[in-house]
């Protein structure tokens, strides 16, 4: 397994993996684990759980099958290759979404967007909560209490973050 | 920062740095979906680089682009605010600190086949997380939820994608019905 060959698997897994979080598990479990064997299945799933509990996009697992498999070199490389193709769709899109903003069919279709967007946020919201906070109510108020913090009170969400995880700690012992 | 037009196509001036700055904070505190809400605290409520609407618009490209949305969204954020060099930059800031402790803590489990017994601590951060995506929801749907039509297609948005409809066929669904039945002109049929 070369560089290249590794840079291509990543590319396609960064072109085909779409929403946030969970949803892509699945299908780089099937790359990763099934078809080159790269991980064990045990070893995947702390991948992801790694990914997890360090910040930024839960994608950055990516960076630790590179690096199983090539070392650092493998690392920087899968990393940049799973972000690349949805960084270039996005920005092209970007550009075209200025000039075509002002067509009434393409604002038409922003507006049916829209709703399915914040629809897609409850989702990952309701997604989330489920795999962790559902059923202790003290988590429940830590999300209520967060929530209110971020909205009403507009704090920096970097004290939310880290309060929270402070909150969790203590509530754990 | 306040007298920035409200309405100005290429928002509030940023510099390459301050993109940098502000993605760097944004991957740092940002966990999975959490980061969209980081990123609208920082360029809309905050800088203003961005109006909400113009947030949304990136929230929608990023909802139909593959990717995770959170990085899709910053990616657009500096490219509406620097062009090509400012989404790489904004990439890149986005993914250092992510990159560095991923690689720390592989290394460390490979070395020790453990993964950090954090429980508590994850468990505290999850339900930030579900805060910052339930804080943008309500923005966004506050700014761009106008109409009666809109609500009802967010609710059955909901439902399809609660009963596991493929959430970009959902997306999709919902823009064609918005060009055939939302578009602002009154010449389009209702």
């Amino acid at each position: 397994m070369n560089l290249l060959q590794l840079f291509l698997v990543f590319a396609k897994i960064g072109a085909v993996v779409f929403g946030g979080g969970f949803v892509m598990i699945p299908f780089i479990q099937r790359e990763v684990v099934q078809h080159y064997g790269w991980l064990t299945q045990q070893q995947f799933v702390d991948a992801i759980a790694l990914g997890q509990i360090t910040p930024g996009p839960i994608l950055i697992s990516a960076t630790f099958v590179g690096y199983k498999v090539q070392g650092l070199a493998g690392a920087v490389v899968a990393t940049l290759a799973v972000f690349l193709p949805s960084f270039l769709m996005t920005a092209l899109a970007a550009r075209q979404m200025m000039r075509l903003r002002r067509n009434p069919r393409v604002a038409g279709f922003i507006r049916g967007v829209l709703p399915a967007v914040v629809a897609m946020l409850l989702v990952a919201a309701i997604t989330i909560a489920r795999s962790t906070v559902w059923l202790d109510w003290r988590l429940l108020l830590l999300v209520v209490v967060a929530l209110i913090l971020l909205v009403r009170c507009k704090v920096d969400a970097v004290y939310v973050v880290v309060g929270s995880g402070i909150a969790g700690f203590l509530l754990e012992r | 920062m306040t007298d920035v037009p409200k309405a100005a196509t290429p928002a509030a001036a940023a510099s390459l740095l301050q993109l940098a700055g502000v993605m760097l904070k944004v991957g740092a505190t940002g966990f999975g979906m959490g980061m969209v809400g980081v990123l609208q605290q920082e360029a809309v409520t905050r800088r203003a680089w961005l109006s909400q609407q113009e947030f949304a618009d990136g929230l929608a490209l990023a909802n139909l682009l593959p990717g995770p949305i959170a990085v899709d969204a910053a990616v657009y954020v500096g490219y509406r605010l620097r062009g090509w060099l400012g989404a790489t930059v904004c990439l890149l800031a986005l993914l250092v600190p992510a990159f560095l402790i991923m690689l720390g803590l592989t290394i460390a489990y490979l070395r020790y086949g453990q993964v950090p017994q954090l429980h508590g601590v994850f468990r505290g951060l999850n339900a930030a997380v579900v805060a910052l995506v339930l804080a943008v929801a309500y923005r966004l749907g506050k700014s761009s939820l106008k109409s009666t039509s809109q609500a009802a297609l967010a609710v059955a948005a909901l439902g399809a994608t609660l009963l596991h409809t493929n959430p970009v066929t959902v997306v999709l669904t919902c823009g064609i019905i918005g060009a055939l039945l939302l578009a602002p002109h009154p010449k389009v049929a209702p």
